[in-house]
């Protein structure tokens, strides 16, 4: 078992950040949402009439791909896998280079079309990722955020058209963030998530000291005494330095 | 039927006018590897993409048992063949869908178990094993007119089943959860592209032996990936390296006297060598 007593709104139009220290299940609550991963209870959609009827559309951008980078397959090869009904081995319909073309110029990408998917760095294959996700106009977006450093970071997400994205399609943007600056600025509401709920609600209210130190656990709270301990640094293992971060 | 094949022979005599096409045991060889090789290369570039070659072998094996079901039962060795590839490719499945462990450590497990139920099978039936050599090594120049067919409905069966789900099977390769999203049924394509796969390997045993089997598939789309940037010029590019390795391969081996099966697979990895030699030149 590795989540249980998840019981959450997800509220239309808002962005939802999920944070929690590693391992705490983020990526495997999205996967549950997606019907990856099995789980007992029930994930419910609700939504009036006007807004569109039957299952709602779920984009989502995985943390990372763990695909062969030696494949031989371009970004518009990509698009044209899950937009034409043809085997693209046949050839890209007009169509599907079309979607391609607009979806990347809307994450600011519209370069990197004919490029082998392989040869892409990893902050560009998240805007491949996202822009794959919005193409379909989702109700949803999920999107799981790489450890910052490593790729784009949400910072850069947000700053460069992610919020804007989301201020003009108004879906809901559930968003696992490592970068607690990110979520302060950018979400609407906050779980915090460690194998189980540890709290929820609006973002100034839940991001407290108290929360943090409650979900991060004894790293949270080794690093906060580790000041103290008389020669002016730390012994925490690299992970406290990381959740020092996130706090301020 | 007949009249089918007999007209497909003469086209052979007229496209290849030499003497190795002559014979009609020849001409059943090379139409049998017109229809087994694109049928393996063009299952062999997802299956690449989805990193299954070790998944191949094992159902390449287990040929060991089948055919011995087959001998003991009484039956053409073919058809439990292909049953127990068929069923082994899904026990697998199935196993690596309910266990923590890694796809390769179940598919060892696989591996060893089905060799050494064929061998332990074999070995307790005097007089077996001689008839275990055609499949062990390939027969390309004994096949049947009636396995001619079947390979034939192979190669149809295959490009059906792509023109449908090559898409998609391409997109779980990539990331499943992601093709989830897309809305492709992740678990139905894994099974039933893991079905085909053992129905070609099956198949492709007749051509060049258990133990090169796995080569048919893999090799041509190793090859490809060294001169294609995208995944038509790779599909096609397999397609056209595993029928010339097939052609050259027996024309060959007519020559030299050397076993098809083999001589084939070699032409694939020369193909294989060169392109990979070109790629290295291209890039400097």
């Amino acid at each position: 078992m590795i989540l249980s007593d998840i019981n959450a709104d997800i509220r239309c139009g808002e962005v939802t950040a999920l944070v929690g220290p590693n391992g705490a299940g983020k990526t495997t609550l999205l996967l549950a949402i997606l019907g990856l991963v099995p789980c007992t209870g029930e994930i419910r959609f609700c939504r009036s009439a006007e807004h569109g009827e039957g299952a709602p559309r779920i984009g989502y951008v995985p943390q990372r791909l763990d695909f062969d980078r030696n494949a031989p397959m371009t970004v518009q090869d990509f698009f044209a896998l899950s937009s034409q009904r043809y085997p693209v081995v046949f050839g890209h319909s007009a169509k599907s280079r079309r979607s391609a073309r607009e979806s990347m110029a809307r994450v600011g990408a519209g370069h990197l079309i004919s490029r082998p998917l392989g040869r892409l760095s990893g902050g560009e294959l998240q805007r491949v990722l996202l822009a794959l996700a919005l193409r379909d106009n989702p109700d949803i977006l999920l999107l799981d955020e790489p450890v910052s450093g490593v790729d784009l970071s949400g910072e850069e997400l947000f700053g460069d058209f992610l919020g804007q994205i989301h201020s003009e399609s108004r879906f809901s943007l559930l968003l696992v963030s490592h970068d607690l600056s990110v979520v302060g600025r950018h979400a609407d509401r906050v779980i915090c998530l460690n194998r189980r709920i540890v709290c929820q609600g609006a973002t100034t209210e839940t991001l407290t000291p108290e929360n943090i130190a409650a979900m991060y656990g004894s790293d949270a709270h080794l690093f906060r005494h580790a000041p103290a301990d008389g020669h002016g640094h730390t012994h925490d293992p690299p992970a406290a330095g990381r959740d020092e971060r996130k706090r301020d | 039927m007949e009249s089918l094949l007999g007209s497909l022979f003469s086209a052979i005599g007229v496209l290849l006018p030499f003497d190795f096409a002559e014979p009609l045991f020849m001409k059943r060889a090379i139409l049998a590897m017109l229809f087994v090789a694109p049928a393996a290369a063009a299952v062999g570039v997802p299956l690449v993409h989805f990193r299954m070659a070790f998944f191949s072998d094992a159902i390449g094996h287990s040929a060991f048992t089948g055919v011995a079901i087959g001998v003991l039962l009484g039956v053409h060795p073919l058809l439990t063949m292909v049953a127990f590839g068929l069923f082994v490719a899904w026990a697998i499945v199935l196993v690596k869908g309910r266990t923590e462990l890694s796809s390769d450590t179940v598919i060892g497990v696989f591996f060893s178990t089905v060799i050494a139920l064929g061998v332990a099978v074999i070995s307790a039936q005097k007089g077996l094993t001689r008839n275990l050599q055609a499949y062990l090594y390939g027969d390309l120049l004994a096949v049947s007119e009636v396995e001619l067919l079947w390979m034939g409905i192979l190669l149809l069966a295959v490009f059906a089943y792509l023109l449908f789900a090559f898409n998609k099977i391409m997109l779980v390769g990539i990331h499943e959860g992601f093709a989830k999203s897309m809305g492709v049924p992740v678990r139905a394509l894994e099974i039933s592209f893991a079905l085909v796969v053992a129905l070609v390997v099956t198949t492709a045993i007749r051509a060049v032996g258990i133990l090169l089997v796995t080569a048919l598939l893999v090799v041509p789309a190793a090859a490809a990936r060294n001169v294609a940037r995208g995944a038509a010029s790779a599909f096609w590019a397999a397609a056209v390296i595993a029928v010339a390795s097939g052609l050259l391969g027996i024309a060959a081996s007519y020559y030299l006297d050397t076993a098809t099966g083999a001589t084939v697979v070699l032409v694939a990895a020369a193909f294989f060598v060169v392109t990979a030699l070109g790629r290295e030149m291209f890039r400097r």
